[in-house]
Order: structure tokens, then sequence, then C-alpha cells
């Protein structure tokens, strides 16, 4: 046990950390208000499109008087449900793929020489903003191959979007997974395939399912590139922003849809997180 | 056969996502013909960036995306630090951490369209500032003016900041700083000369992921700006619609150059090293 050399020594000073100084938390304080400051205006906006989404005159600016008179108002007005079932039906495609994919490559990948640059290769899409590989996939697709655009050029843009996020999720998993157990599963007989079902797949599940969650919402909420290869395809996403856009008066409508949209999100999110980290912390 | 499926996987990839974005550099020195590109070199494009009034638009872009990035770094930076190294409750890190990864998730344009409820001439501040009788008349410059897309990009923008800088913060060893201050050093020392230089790499990888996006941003524009403050992303998708392929593309391959001397930077001073992400992953 090293006592500190700084700040007020006394017996019981805790043996690693040096004791902070008043200005130090102080400090402290002015960082943690900074950056929680963005978390409510990350928060807020959600919890305000909920109460709008409630109130008469979404657009007003005041909340109330409070009515589901829009939730109503979706009942009658179906325009958004064919958007609603194609969007479904191209995450679910996106989700599946990335999870079948992603589990393909994050089980060999850390175990690959050239895996700094194919991950580099991988996570691309995180960092190169969405116009562009929008841009480049019309231009390649559309003018360079001369290809007719649709649902298969949506899936593409939107599978590359997610994939470096389920990739992640799953390499979370994979890395932990320690090999040595399909070592041990191999030394009591256990063929290739039975190792991978009764050992290695039950303990990745989480990043498994994660990926596919991610997959599905990242290609239902995806905006920027399916407005460039959508050929004549329509996605929930792309009405909403047709209806926001054009001034109509339907926007206090969307903001019921974008509401509805948004609970059903969050809950996928929260299955996801409590699957990659909060059952880990049982373990 | 595993094996086999992977490298046609890795290729597939290079195919439909690293090609087509590699090759916008390609499309923006070739010429236009009959609505496709010609085989002759030229620079028409890039002249055709300076010439008119796109220039303004890059150069408003570069101003909105450096202000916000900066605001970003000012905040994160702290923040992270914070996060990393004075926060001792597990829960509280993870849940802070959870909330700041949920946003991606989440669909941008429903979470920017309710800030024109908050920003519009009757929208909340308005009516809140002239009930206080701060103002007598409404004030125009909060909706569709450079402030409120700032303001919307603010809250979007602040994870992919804060993320890669807590990560290289929370790698330092604890021990590094102990030392440096049972050696005597003052705090701001401790910061200047031990934590800052180590978490430089994750500082610029911070300033990649957040500055690249927002070169591209086209939904807050958009939604926010109201057609009075255009920006890059925009550009490129209307001169897509409207058939201009090479000024597209010349657009692009400029914000790719910039993405490339980033990551350069990034090598530069010793941070480029992503299979580092699988040592984190571990943790």
């Amino acid at each position: 046990m090293k006592a500190p050399l700084s700040g007020t020594a006394t017996p019981e000073a805790r043996p690693v950390r040096v004791r902070a100084g008043r200005l130090e938390r102080h400090l402290g304080l002015v960082a943690a208000l900074g950056g929680f400051g963005m978390i409510v205006l990350t928060y807020a906006p959600m919890l305000w499109l909920g109460v709008m989404s409630v109130s008469a005159d979404p657009l007003g600016g005041l909340p109330g008087p409070f009515t589901l008179e829009w939730y109503d108002r979706l009942f009658t007005d179906r325009r958004w449900v064919g958007p609603l079932v194609s969007s479904l039906g191209c995450g679910v495609v996106v989700g599946l793929a990335c999870a079948a994919s992603g589990l393909l490559v994050a089980r060999a990948l850390p175990h690959l020489r050239a895996r700094g640059p194919l991950l580099l290769a991988f996570l691309a899409p995180l960092f190169i903003p969405g116009v562009l590989l929008g841009a480049g996939l019309f231009l390649y697709l559309r003018v360079f191959l001369g290809l007719r655009l649709g649902w298969w050029s949506v899936f593409l843009a939107h599978f590359a979007w997610a994939y470096p996020f389920a990739l992640l999720a799953l390499l979370v998993t994979t890395t932990r997974f320690d090999t040595r157990l399909n070592d041990a599963a191999a030394d009591l007989g256990a063929g290739p395939w039975r190792r991978f079902a009764d050992i290695e797949f039950p303990l990745i599940m989480p990043g498994v399912v994660s990926a596919a969650l991610f997959g599905f919402l990242l290609s239902f909420n995806e905006l920027a590139r399916t407005i460039l290869l959508r050929g004549t395809a329509t996605t929930l996403p792309l009405f909403e922003w047709a209806q926001a856009t054009s001034h109509s008066s339907n926007v206090p409508l969307i903001f019921a849809l974008a509401t509805l949209v948004l609970l059903v999100s969050l809950l996928l999110i929260g299955v996801s997180f409590w699957l990659l980290f909060g059952r880990a912390e049982e373990r | 056969m595993l094996r086999t499926t992977l490298f046609l996987f890795i290729a597939l990839w290079a195919v439909f996502v690293v090609v087509p974005v590699a090759l916008l550099v390609l499309w923006s020195f070739l010429e236009m013909k009959d609505y496709s590109f010609s085989t002759s070199l030229s620079l028409d494009a890039y002249a055709a960036v300076f010439d008119s009034g796109r220039y303004e638009v890059t150069l408003r872009t570069l101003r909105i995306a450096g202000t916000v990035t900066a605001i970003e770094l000012g905040l994160a930076l702290p923040f992270a630090l914070w996060l990393a190294k004075g926060v001792r409750s597990p829960l509280l890190k993870a849940m802070v951490l959870a909330l700041l990864t949920v946003p991606f998730f989440i669909s941008l344009a429903s979470r920017t369209i309710v800030w024109r409820s908050v920003l519009s001439r009757s929208g909340l501040v308005n009516t809140a500032l002239m009930h206080l009788g701060i103002i007598d008349q409404p004030l125009d410059w909060l909706l569709f003016s450079e402030f409120s897309v700032h303001l919307g990009l603010l809250a979007p923008s602040f994870p992919t900041m804060v993320l890669p800088v807590f990560l290289s913060i929370s790698l330092i060893d604890d021990e590094l700083i102990e030392a440096a201050r049972d050696l005597g050093a003052s705090p701001v020392k401790v910061l200047g000369d031990v934590i800052l230089p180590l978490a430089l790499p994750g500082i610029v990888a911070g300033i990649i992921f957040t500055f690249v996006p927002l070169l591209g941003e086209t939904v807050v524009p958009q939604l926010l700006g109201g057609g009075r403050v255009a920006m890059l992303g925009a550009s490129i998708t209307s001169l897509l619609q409207v058939l201009n392929y090479p000024v597209a593309a010349a657009l692009a391959a400029l914000v790719l150059g910039i993405l490339a001397a980033l990551f350069l930077a990034l090598r530069l001073i010793g941070g480029g090293s992503i299979a580092a992400v699988f040592e984190g992953m571990k943790r």
C-alpha cells in the first residue's frame, strides 16, 4: 500500500487512486454537465415528439389539448401501410443477411492474418458519408452497369450501411469465445457440427440476435441512401420524408407514425443491449 | 466450404461496396456523353465545382461541419475523461454508454422534424419568450437558418466523437497517471503530458467519425435549413437527379479526399492500427 504524496494524506486513503482535489472534482462536475446536456438534447426531442403527437396542434409549439385524433387518423388514412410492410420486409431480409454473413466473418476474422485491412474495409461504411455510398452505388449500378434499380439495390445499400454494426456486435461475442472449449469438445469426440451447435452457437447467440436486430433497425430507419437507390420502391422513411418536406397538412400524422416507430425501435434496441451486455454480466 | 464462402463474401463486399466508392474518383475525371460516361478524360467537373455557386456550398459545408466538430470535441473531451477516469460505478458507466449508442438505431428524420414545432414562429421557444415579455415579435432566425442546422446537428454528432475518445482514454493505464501525480505533476501537466498524447489517436478518430459524416449530411440541412442552408450532401443528391454525374462525382471525390487526408493524419500520429479494436473488445 503506497501512501499518496499529494492531497490530504489520511490513513485509510485508497491504495490506487490519489484523492481528487476539490478543483478537479468541480471540473469533473462541469465535464459531466456538458455531456449530460448533449444526452438531454438527444432524448428531449424524442420525448417531445411523443408529447406533440397526442396534442391537437403538433406544430403549434405548445402541447395540449391532448387528443388521440392523429393516431385515430392513422387508422382511416392508410397510405402508410404499404410502405410499412415493404420496410418491414426489407428490414427482416437485411437483418437475416447481416446475422448470417456477420457470423461467417466474425468467426474467422480474429484468426486471419489480414484482419486489420479487412476490418477496415468492412467498417468503412461507418465513416463514409451515406450520400457518398449512395452516389457511388447509383453511378456504378445505374449509369456504369446500366441496371434497373429497385428493391435489390435498396437492399444492397441498407446491407452495406448495417453490416459494420452487425459485425461489431458479433465480434463482441466471438472475440470473447474461448476456442479451447472447441478443442475440449473435439477431445471428447464431438464433430465440427456438434461443436458449433452445442458449444459455440449458444455462447455467441446474443451477438447473432443483436446483429439481426441492428440490421433490421438500421434498414428500417435508413433514408439518405434509399433516396438515391430506390428505383420505384418506397420505404416508410421515404414516405415520411415526402410528407414532411411537402409542408402538407399530413405532418401531424407523421408525428404519430414516427412516435410508434420510435417506441418499437427503442424496445428492440433494449432487447439487443440486454442480450449483448446485460446477460454477460450475470454469468 | 466455409472458407470458400468467406472469400466469396469478401469478394462481393469489394465489388459492391469498396469499388463503387473508389470509382467515384474515376467518374469525376470523365466527360458525359448521352447520359453516360465517355472514355475521354477532363477536368471540367472540377472547374464546374469552382465556377458556380457550388464553391460557396462547399465552403459553407466545411464551415458548418468544422464548427459542429469543434463544439463536439470541446464537450466530448472533458466528458470522456470524466467518464473513463472519474466514474467509479460500472452501472453508471454502462448506462451512459448505452444512452450514447441507442441514437445510432433511431430515425434521424423523426428526431429532427420535431425541432420544427420547437423553433418555428409559433413554436415553443417563441411562444415562451413572448409570454415572458422578453420579445414582442417572434424571432425569425430560429428555424430555417444556419442556427437551426447547427442545433439540429449537435446531438446526432455527439456519440461519434465521444465514443472513440472515451475508448482511447479508458485504455490509458491508471498507473501511468498515478506515477505522474506521485512525481508531483500538476493536474494540467498530467493532462497535457500524459493523457492527451496517449488519447490522440482516439481524438483524431473521433474527428474523422464526426467531421466526415457531417460533410455528407442530408437530412438535417433539408428539414431545418428549409432550402436556405444548402450543404454538400443535398447538392450531390440533386446533381444526380438532374443527371449531372461528373460534377456530383467531383463533389463526392472532394469529400473522399478530405477523408483520406484525415486518415493519413491518423496514421502519422501512430493510431492507425484498427486491429486494436480486437484488443479493446476483449476487455
